[in-house]
């Protein structure tokens, strides 16, 4: 094993029950290193790191040899890797909101595990619990350990979820998907974080990713993993620069794609489609006494802008922006506390009976989880066809199905779907689905809320030339709404950033993504990662 | 906390004011003139205008319900029409051997019961824990006072361990009592003790595959250490909240097993009221044992808070 | 006990839930002791071993044997035929009482679970009133005003059933209600009625028919009790409860009694708990990891 190797992984195979789940991973961590693993869903890294921490689920059965301090972690007993654990190889999850105990407080936890490997006494563990925090940017004066989880955000929960894993300066730390949850900015922020404890501390770090962009800027190493196997393996530099393996350059094409579309510069008509003017959202104050209220909490503060028919517009904006409660309001399944909505000049907050329901007609939305979008009891046919509900005559049967047919067509389905259930579908295909049951009334609007961010790249690069297209032939104006900046540039006329509540930033894409001038839309996009840029600029650091 | 513990103080008077008014209610509603059901056809014309003068009953209603619930915040329950007696003697003489039972049941169900669902839990899926979960289904099954029936047979007609029924009451030294307590207490705790330690368990197997759990894993806790530390406190709430109904059960419970082992206690105080329409003491006993119901899920609520710091700070 | 793994659950067609129903031990054997306790009872509208209400003094008190499987009581009636035609009575009085908690209580839950605010607010703390009463309590009250009888049973017992049916209904439809496929149908327009018709009941069905087996079992109970005390079913109309009291009237003298009509009471509420159980992880397709 050479000097500066951690953990060294020979031949592991995995298999639970009867299914492979891996295949022949072979890969080395140096220590002052960061190795990135990405792959897709189903690409087993996640499994790869469990195995590490030999936490896989009941029923999988591992082989091979994975190496770490001259012991086969395959072959140690469940004692020996509970002294291993939390002390020379610490984890972090993907989901911060679950992954502290809520009964507990910070400090506990912190504590805990210095504690049990140490011994060390509670004050003292506590001392420690203290500095570490204040390590990870949690300085006691804001974050006392004696707080809960619950009191803190989800990019804060990270940090205390990190300081856990670091504790006792482990040799290796694994983190599985640990900004995944989190926007762009507090991305960048924790994959800084994990990159000062890699220097400072000079351990091994294992970082999980489903995104090449993500990682391209962190990693030394890289290993691209599809369907359990390894595809490419070597520095990232070098990996990245010549995309050797025709699925490492699928993935980075994916990544960093950008849709044919023939009306990206197309010119705006003036014919406002909808028109916001002065909305506001107010949600009451929280009780904090039997008496008292606090003061209301303004979600969306005095928003206007229009969309113009056939326009592709993007909202960005960090999460808890307020972009979320635009968009229901846009859609009328929340009312403003002010101002008022039109759509073809009718005010959506004042409709009633058929007035709403052509406005209905002409405004559907495409949601975020394609497994959370469907009636899982319905079938597609019955699904897809449920906003026809809202046309002045009933269709008949075979109208109905004449109907979605069209749309199952239109977004690339065939006519075998029809009686099938939503989770016969992968992700990709219910996006579809979803997009059919959108556009089966003919809407002039489209609200679609984060469309992409669930979705393995490859996917998301087709649903995005899906979105183009039916800009192009339908006309159909959308509303992005997203804090994915790469869904702003890809299909895009106008963006607008907006930041507590207000829009500070409206102008043409390509403006606003290259020279934003606000510091919100600064932050934004320089949290963006960009594969190209990162590869360019990598090379140059090499020379 | 004390917020919430005072909101939660609200509503518990609420309750106490709305569940009172539908005791009240339901009284009224009794088919008939009630003094005249209550003494029956044969009383005198004299005899019923009397009792309906010491019930008030010529005032109009919400008078009478005024007077009752006043009444009794002073502790003057009215008295009993068949014992001549103040309900308030009554009742002080009975509670003493209906709380202990219930106490001693809850007790004893609890203790079972927890220690069962953890042990099962931490061995899950192995045939141990198969077999135990076997003998709850059938523990849910048993109807108390089947399982009363059965006691007395082995332990009072057969082995002569214990009386078959009856109460000696405190006086004669605590032994006595205690013996005659003990099989009403464990007809009681049975089936009360399957569902419990059912619902622990389950409870725990459900925090265990939480995300935190896994969180402490990696900090390299064994499983045992998770489980105890971790996921326990975490299990609490759904317990918690079964043993709060469970109390209730455990009241409604010794009206029938009282009746099995001839307790002199509230339970069976209340079916004969019922039976004899003594209604003062019917409505006395019932809104007595409905706000001890409340009580205790109130104690309960203030349990939640300190298992959960997030109902501390949330507002309801 | 994760309910929440009932709810929206993937459709499957019906081939897929009968190979898991014959696959899972718990849903066979408590289908099996359901539907036998089921035929048992229907059968004794036709026929029964004796005739119950005949007085045979000279039988009385006998120890089972071949004539009588589980002997004769004290006015010399066969117990067998009697826990046959007691069975009518548990089973209807249950059953009855579990719809009447469907039909009320389902529709108040999800009527709360639809409009929230205010009227939940009063249908909810409404039924933490209901349940200050403990049920028994209250049945005995019901039942004793009321007259004795398998009517007002089972009104005592159904009564008790709508606050547990609105408050399963209302838990499990607001975990649904901000689910993005009711985001979706209200984007298209549907009314609150149409989308709890469409999208909510299909999707709690399940949980509701879980929660019905397991109220049907201790409608079984409390119908035992109740009539254990003499507030159920009246004579001549055999019920197991008042079966059991006036056995423990022979206790010292016929203890086997006390034996049939306790074993059918646990056999029946066994069987529809662990039918109850089964149904629960058959119609869960996630195969379930506990229990």
């Amino acid at each position: 094993m050479e000097a500066s190797a951690i953990l060294k992984i020979e031949k592991l195979n995995l298999d639970i029950g009867s299914k492979p789940i891996l295949r022949d991973i072979d890969l080395t961590v140096h220590a002052g290193r960061v190795h990135a693993i990405v792959g897709e869903s189903g690409s087993g890294k996640s499994m790869t790191a469990l195995a590490t921490m030999q936490l896989l689920p009941s029923g999988a059965k591992p082989s091979g040899t994975i190496v770490f301090q001259d012991n086969n972690l395959l072959e140690l007993t469940e004692t020996q890797m509970c002294a291993l654990r939390g002390d020379d190889i610490g984890m972090v999850f993907q989901e911060p909101m679950t992954a502290l105990n809520p009964v507990k407080t910070i400090g506990e936890q912190v504590a805990e595990g210095i504690r049990w490997h140490e011994g060390a006494s509670r004050q003292e563990a506590d001392d420690r619990a203290r500095h570490l925090l204040e390590r990870v940017g949690l300085p006691e004066r804001q974050f006392p350990l004696n707080r809960y989880p619950h009191e803190l955000s989800g990019g804060q929960r990270q940090r205390v979820v990190i300081a856990i894993a670091c504790a006792l300066k482990p040799k290796l730390l694994i983190a599985d998907e640990p900004t995944t949850a989190l926007d762009v900015v507090l991305q960048k922020q924790i994959l800084d974080l994990l990159r000062s404890l890699v220097e400072q501390d000079g351990m091994g770090l294992i970082l999980i990713s489903h995104d090449l962009g993500v990682v391209a800027d962190m990693a030394d190493d890289l290993t691209v993993l599809r369907n359990g196997s390894i595809k490419e393996n070597g520095p990232a530099a070098d990996v990245l620069h010549h995309q050797r393996h025709p699925y490492t350059r699928q993935l980075a094409e994916a990544s960093a794609h950008v849709p044919d579309w023939n009306s990206r510069d197309a010119s705006a008509n003036d014919q406002p489609l909808l028109k916001l003017e002065q909305v506001s959202k107010d949600y009451p104050g929280r009780r904090t006494s039997l008496f008292s209220k606090s003061s209301p909490f303004r979600a969306v503060d005095q928003v206007s802008f229009y969309i113009a028919e056939g326009r592709s517009i993007g909202l960005v904006g960090r999460s808890g922006c307020g972009k979320s409660t635009l968009a229901r309001m846009i859609l009328a399944l929340d009312q403003p506390s002010s101002g008022s909505i039109k759509l073809n000049d009718v005010d959506t907050v004042k409709a009633t009976g058929d007035e709403m329901e052509s406005l209905r007609r002409d405004m559907q939305v495409v949601f975020q989880d394609p497994y959370g979008s469907f009636n899982p009891r319905r079938t597609v046919e019955w699904l897809v066809s449920e906003p026809l509900h809202t046309l002045p005559d009933a269709p008949s049967q075979s109208e109905r199905r004449e109907r979605v047919l069209e749309a199952l067509r239109e977004v690339g389905m065939t006519k075998d779907a029809l009686n099938r259930y939503p989770h016969e579908f992968s992700g990709g295909q219910r996006q579809r689905l979803a997009i059919a049951r959108a556009i089966i009334t003919r809407p002039k609007l489209i609200v679609a809320d984060e469309p992409v961010s669930a979705l393995d790249v490859s996917i998301r690069a087709q649903i995005l030339d899906l979105f183009a297209e039916l800009n192009d032939h339908l006309g159909i104006a959308f509303l992005f709404i997203t804090h994915d900046l790469t869904v702003a540039r890809a299909i895009t006329h106008e963006v607008m950033v907006m930041d507590a509540g207000r829009i500070v930033e409206h102008g043409p894409s390509s403006k606003v993504l290259k020279h934003p001038e606000t510091a919100a839309a600064r932050a934004l996009v320089d949290a963006a990662p960009d594969l190209q840029k990162s590869i360019k600029s990598r090379m140059t650091d090499i020379g | 906390m004390l917020a919430y513990a005072a909101r939660r103080l609200l509503t518990v008077l609420i309750t106490l004011l709305a569940a009172s008014l539908i005791v009240f209610a339901v009284l009224q509603i009794v088919p008939g003139d009630p003094a005249r059901l209550m003494l029956g056809i044969n009383a005198t014309q004299d005899a019923v205008d009397n009792l309906r003068q010491q019930l008030n009953l010529d005032d109009p209603i919400h008078v009478r319900y005024a007077t009752w619930l006043t009444d009794m915040a002073r502790g003057d329950f009215g008295s009993s029409y068949t014992y001549s007696v103040p309900v308030r003697e009554l009742i002080a003489e009975r509670v003493i051997v209906s709380l202990p039972l219930a106490l001693i049941a809850l007790t004893l169900s609890t203790l079972v019961a927890i220690p069962v669902g953890i042990f099962t839990a931490s061995r899950h899926g192995t045939s141990t824990d198969t077999a135990t979960m076997a003998v709850t289904q059938f523990g849910i099954a048993i109807p108390n006072f089947w399982f009363a029936l059965l006691l007395v047979y082995i332990f009072a007609i057969t082995l002569r361990w214990v009386p078959a029924g009856g109460f000696p009451g405190w006086d004669d030294g605590i032994l006595p009592a205690l013996q005659s307590l003990i099989l009403p207490a464990v007809a009681l705790a049975l089936p009360q003790a399957a569902i419990l330690s059912r619902i622990t368990r389950s409870a725990l197997l459900e925090t265990m595959r939480e995300d935190y759990i896994r969180t402490a894993r990696a900090k390299g806790l064994p499983a045992r250490r998770v489980l105890w530390h971790h996921a326990l406190r975490n299990a609490l709430i759904p317990v918690l909240t079964i043993m709060g109904l469970q109390f209730a059960f455990l009241l409604a419970g010794t009206i029938i097993i009282e009746n099995v082992f001839y307790l002199p206690g509230l339970g069976r105080l209340v079916f004969q009221a019922i039976q004899q329409l003594d209604l003062i003491v019917v409505q006395s006993v019932v809104t007595l044992l409905v706000a001890a119901v409340i009580s205790v899920n109130f104690l309960v609520d203030l349990a939640y808070a300190w298992a959960d710091p997030r109902l501390r700070s949330r507002t309801r | 006990m994760s309910d929440a793994d009932l709810l929206a659950t993937e459709h499957d067609d019906i081939g897929q839930i009968i190979k898991r129903a014959l696959r899972n031990r718990s849903f066979l054997v408590g289908l099996v002791i359901t539907l036998a306790v089921l035929a048992l009872a229907l059968m004794s509208f036709v026929w029964t071993p004796y005739d119950v209400t005949k007085l045979v003094i000279a039988d009385r008190l006998k120890a089972p044997s071949f004539a009588h499987w589980f002997g004769t009581d004290h006015f010399g009636r066969d117990i067998a035929s009697m826990i046959m035609e007691g069975a009518r009575n548990s089973i209807a009085v249950a059953l009855v009482a579990v719809a009447i908690g469907i039909i009320i209580g389902v529709p108040i839950g999800c009527w709360a679970a639809a409009k929230r605010g205010i009227v939940d607010e009063i249908l909810m703390r409404s039924s933490d009133i209901i349940f200050a009463f403990p049920a028994l309590l209250s049945a005995v009250m019901i039942t004793a005003i009321f007259g004795p009888g398998a009517v007002n049973a089972i009104i005592a017992i159904g009564i008790f059933n709508i606050p547990v049916f609105a408050r399963v209904a209302r838990g499990a439809a607001l975990s649904i209600w901000p689910r993005e496929f009711i985001l979706a149908a209200r984007a298209s327009g549907k009314s609150d009625a149409r989308i709890t018709r469409e999208h909510i009941l299909p999707n709690i069905a399940n949980l509701l028919l879980v929660q019905g087996t397991i109220q049907f079992s201790l409608g079984i109970l409390a119908e035992a009790g109740l009539s254990y005390v003499g507030l159920g079913a009246q004579p001549p109309n055999p019920s197991w409860g008042r079966m059991l009291s006036e056995a423990q009237t022979m206790m010292s003298l016929a203890p086997q009694m006390a034996i049939a009509p306790g074993v059918a009471i646990i056999i029946t509420v066994l069987g529809l708990n662990l039918l109850g159980d089964g149904l629960r992880d058959v119609l869960d397709p996630k195969l379930r990891r506990d229990r």
